[in-house]
């Protein structure tokens, strides 16, 4: 500790030429990441928390301080999620949080990111829910960011690539809805149900599936039965079952939308293939150079860690990023002062520019969608490899689909 | 046509669902041990195989060598269930006669979540796929049904066909049956029990491996599927009739059924809500089940 | 004798957690605040198996109706917390009630699934009407017991030696004794003259009133009621495994299997994703070498039951 003490001292004294030392000397600055480990979208975001904090380290670290991070397995339990957030804000003593990919995760933190006055960001729930919140109660939700897009905004980024890819290329009138019963999924209906009509897709059914249902066939059936020309999905529990059934079963309906497991490198093999020609949505993509960023981020993640990196590791990535910025602005770790740093937010990421609203907009403390920000992607798999066909200036490739897949004339 | 489909999927699902419980009633019968590490031991008999098939690469070959692996798999942990934690309770003279139920539960409840933590562990709980023994699809009137769906059906129908020969038509499928009926009465014919509870294990493990293998090749599993797993062949066994082994086949196609016709005409969304209603209502009326003895 | 040894470890165990507040962080407190509430969880589940012989695997069923009532009471119509924490109590055990008259005709096994079942019943009925209880993303409250952890501590250790106490009189007195001696020969106790039925079901109740206060506290301890935190069949099975491991027949060994399961899994918490494997490992061995449980072994270190 005087050691420290002294080396701080003779910093100041000496001017530039010591940083380094009190950089060494100087106690860490820690960030928690809470996310369930075992699951392939809960690892990345400790992984790529990591990786941008021996960066940031590498280059100085912030203030003269490193930056630490500490990983807290939540079993995707809130109850876990909770006592974690507790051991980090009063027994390690983190500056900020990194939390979890699950809105019932999240949405459980959130009272406790108040109460404690511990900065908050979430790389992957999607609930419209968490930035409600902080627009409702500002004084007491100020510490919680949505590094994620709300619901609502990934509806509309779907039907926006939905106009070029489906109705434009394709030619598709017809649609049936196929969502998982979950809070996540209320205002992505919702606002699929409102926008897909408006880009000239009649919606024929909606059908919301339990969470745990293991058997797609009936689903699929009753899918087929209205004779759509396409599924449209908003799935993220679910995944690789409904994907292979619909491969097993041969149904002739493209799926495009949602599903978050898509999303993982490992999903093809997960599948066993049976995931070729579906297409979703991802805020990034390995592929793409949606920024400079990106694609040596995608590489080096591989290089680390043997796979590619899931939809909630890019974003956990740029959130080391933007909280170490934060402290750097701050001039320390001072909650109320990180987190009025943090709203000045000006990030170019591995997912785009991330601009956060303002504390009266419906989605306060949510990221600024739309050209210039955030995007995000429609992304194909095909033949092993997840291809971007959407948007046009930075797509790979066109798409492809099985030869079971029966698309209108 | 509707009809048919519901017919044709029905069937599928409920085979499985038969072969999955039927060695789960036949270890409580013969044993007396309702075994709640059944979920976890059919998960480790799919993940096993889509792994060691996936190893293996491409080809047919891999199918079925992985298929192997997993039924084996799942047999090793059957006899580990048997021999660390099932057997040391039924005979520990620490626990009363009247408690070994609970702690022979608690003790394969215990044993069936480290089970699935550790492929959680291993291979993550992302739900895996094996890869099916057939592919393509065939029309049966119209209906779509996958090769695979129709090898499932067969299959689970061959394996209970046999398993029917071996306990009434072989020795020691009739000290089986000798066993679950007056165990002492067996020792005094100088038969070994514990060899008996052995080969039951045996029979058992090789049956929950096989389910679980064409679980994986039909619908998929995740480590997190256990505890469902566990739950749906308790349900069917409690609803056939607790060691009754026809009862349980009833009772499947029961539960088979009656999950297809609600998904495909009430919602899919309360699949499994009619069959605990109907659990309950069968345990308050007619506690035996449906085929159960007194 | 008995009693004096059960005395003469409680005693000076009390005293330790009551001082604790003075010498250790707020986050231990948090720990055992959310370890006190499970020790209520188990303490009830026992007076129910190790007494009244009934293997309830449904806890969460009568957890999650108590808390979930007094829930949705705060959460559209802001009632204050005790008239809150009042009706889910209640409403416990009505649930409770509406559970036990039949299943408790039934025995063993199917008394098992039946509680299992309503689990199950409950935890679909809660997601499918997600508009109202929030579904899978749980309802927040807008009141909480307390925000700092030192009162949260002394809320959550009160209501245990509370309930513990009344439970642990409760399973000493004549009743108990009934309950023990029908849990162990039903038409034993029955030829006895004793209503083996209306004692049964006395226990269910009163083990669902303090299953059910428990559940309520806790919400408002954490700030949200979720599916996962007080309903799930994870939440049944650890409760049960807190009880056996403690020791069944003891109420005590409930309590302190319970502080032992939520200790176990946070100091293993460094062990990620294994964490939860090495603590069912540990329970496993517990119950297979020494199946009088931890309180068993202490307060009959001779080995005999």
């Amino acid at each position: 500790m005087r050691k420290a003490y002294l080396a701080a001292l003779l910093g100041s004294v000496f001017g530039l030429a010591f940083t380094t030392v009190s950089a060494e000397a100087a106690d860490p600055i820690k960030i928690a990441t809470i996310a369930e480990t075992s699951a392939i979208s809960g690892i990345g975001i400790p992984n790529a928390a990591k990786m941008a904090a021996e960066e940031i380290n590498a280059a100085g670290g912030v203030n003269g301080r490193k930056i630490e991070i500490v990983a807290y397995d939540d079993h995707n339990s809130a109850a876990d999620a909770v006592r974690a957030f507790q051991r980090a804000a009063q027994q390690d003593k983190v500056s900020a949080v990194i939390a979890s990919y699950i809105s019932e995760v999240v949405l459980a933190l959130e009272p406790w990111a108040g109460r404690l006055k511990m900065p908050m960001i979430t790389p992957g729930a999607a609930s419209n829910e968490i930035t409600k919140r902080v627009r409702e109660d500002y004084d007491h939700m100020k510490y919680v960011f949505h590094g994620y897009l709300a619901s609502t905004q990934i509806a509309d980024a779907v039907c926006e690539s939905a106009k070029k890819l489906l109705v434009g290329d394709l030619h598709m009138k017809t649609a049936v809805v196929m969502s998982e019963d979950a809070a996540w999924t209320l205002p992505l209906d919702e606002e699929y149900l409102k926008c897909l009509p408006k880009i000239g897709i009649k919606v024929l059914d909606h059908i919301r599936l339990s969470p745990d249902t293991t058997d797609f066939t009936p689903i699929f059936n009753k899918i087929e039965g209205s004779k759509p020309d396409v599924i449209i999905t908003g799935i993220s529990h679910v995944g690789v079952q409904p994907t292979v059934q619909w491969q097993q079963q041969q149904v002739p309906i493209p799926m495009f939308g949602v599903s978050s497991q898509a999303t993982n490198a490992t999903f093809w093999k997960d599948t066993n293939g049976a995931t070729d020609g579906v297409i979703f949505n991802m805020v990034s993509a390995p592929d793409v150079a949606v920024t400079p960023k990106t694609i040596p981020f995608a590489e080096n993640y591989k290089k680390k860690y043997g796979a590619l990196p899931g939809y909630a590791a890019y974003t956990a990535y740029d959130d080391v990023y933007m909280w170490a910025e934060a402290f750097r602005k701050a001039g320390g770790t001072d909650p109320d002062k990180v987190v009025a740093a943090m709203e000045q937010t000006d990030h170019i990421g591995t997912i785009g520019r991330i601009v956060f609203l303002p504390k009266g907009d419906t989605f306060a403390h949510g990221m600024r969608i739309g050209d210039g920000y955030i995007t995000g992607l429609m992304v194909q798999w095909q033949k092993g490899n997840p291809v971007t066909v959407w948007p046009d200036k930075v797509a790979k490739g066109k798409m492809a689909f099985p030869s079971f897949i029966k698309l209108p004339q | 046509m509707l009809a048919l489909q519901i017919l044709i999927d029905g069937f599928a699902i409920s085979s499985l669902y038969a072969l999955g419980a039927i060695g789960f009633t036949l270890i409580f019968g013969v044993s007396g041990v309702l075994n709640l590490s059944h979920g976890a031991l059919m998960v480790v008999a799919a993940v096993i195989a889509w792994w060691v098939g996936g190893l293996l690469g491409p080809g047919t070959g891999s199918v079925y060598v992985g298929a192997a692996a997993g039924v084996a798999a799942a047999l090793v942990c059957a006899l580990a269930t048997y021999r660390l934690i099932a057997s040391p309770i039924q005979k520990s003279p620490s626990i009363p006669r009247e408690e070994k139920e609970i702690f022979v539960l608690t003790g394969t409840l215990l044993w069936g979540i480290m089970l699935q933590e550790a492929i959680a562990y291993l291979f993550t709980n992302n739900p895996k796929t094996v890869r099916p023994l057939v592919e393509g699809v065939v029309m049966i009137l119209g209906v779509r049904t996958p090769h695979n769906e129709i090898l499932t059906a067969v299959l689970s129908w061959a394996l209970i066909g046999l398993l029917w020969l071996l306990v009434n038509r072989t020795r020691m499928g009739k000290s089986l049956l000798a066993a679950s009926m007056n165990p002492r009465g067996l020792t005094l014919l100088g038969f070994e029990l514990s060899n008996i509870y052995l080969a039951v294990w045996a029979i058992y493990g090789i049956l929950a491996g096989i389910a679980g293998v064409l679980l994986g090749a039909f619908l998929g599993v995740s480590s997190d599927n256990a505890g469902t797993l566990t739950a749906s062949a308790f349900s069917i066994v409690v609803l056939g009739g607790l060691g009754s082994v026809s009862g349980s086949l009833v009772a499947a196609y029961v539960v088979g059924y009656l999950e297809t016709l609600t998904a495909y005409l009430i919602s899919p969304s309360i699949r499994t809500v009619p069959v605990l209603l109907l659990l309950v209502v069968v345990v308050y009326l007619r506690p035996q089940g449906l085929l159960g003895r007194r | 004798m008995l009693r004096n040894r059960t005395f003469l470890i409680v005693a000076p165990a009390l005293l330790v957690m009551a001082l604790l507040p003075f010498g250790v962080g707020g986050y231990i407190l948090g720990l055992l605040t959310l370890a006190f509430y499970y020790a209520v969880f188990a303490m009830s589940w026992d007076l129910l198996f190790g007494f009244a012989g009934e293997v309830n695997f449904g806890p969460s069923f009568l957890i999650g109706v108590g808390a979930y009532t007094a829930a949705l009471l705060n959460h559209y119509w802001l009632w204050p917390i005790p008239a809150c924490l009042a009706c889910g109590a209640l409403a416990a055990v009505i649930a409770g009630m509406i559970l036990a008259v039949p299943a408790l005709r039934l025995s063993g096994p199917y008394f098992g699934l039946t509680t299992l079942v309503a689990v199950l019943l409950l935890q679909n009925v809660i997601v499918l009407n997600a508009g109202i209880t929030g579904g899978e993303i749980g309802l927040d409250l807008p009141d909480v017991l307390a925000v700092d952890d030192t009162t949260n501590y002394y809320y959550a250790f009160a209501f245990m030696v509370v309930s513990g106490g009344i439970l642990f009189g409760l399973s000493r007195s004549p009743v108990g004794l009934i309950l023990q001696a029908s849990g162990q020969d039903a038409v034993e106790a029955a030829a006895l003259g004793f209503n083996v039925a209306k004692h049964k079901l006395v226990a269910f109740c009163i083990s669902a009133f303090f299953s059910g206060l428990a559940g309520a506290m806790l919400i408002f301890y954490m700030g949200t009621a979720s599916v996962g935190t007080v309903v799930d069949i994870a939440v049944g099975v650890n409760v049960i495994i807190a009880a056996v491991l403690g020791g069944r027949r003891t109420i005590l060994g409930a309590a302190i299997g319970a502080i032992f399961l939520i200790g176990a899994g946070e100091i293993l918490r460094p062990l990620g994703q294994l964490a939860t494997f090495v603590v069912s490992a540990v329970a496993l061995i517990v119950i297979l070498f020494f199946p009088s449980g931890f309180l068993g072994r202490l307060l009959h270190p001779e080995g005999r039951e």
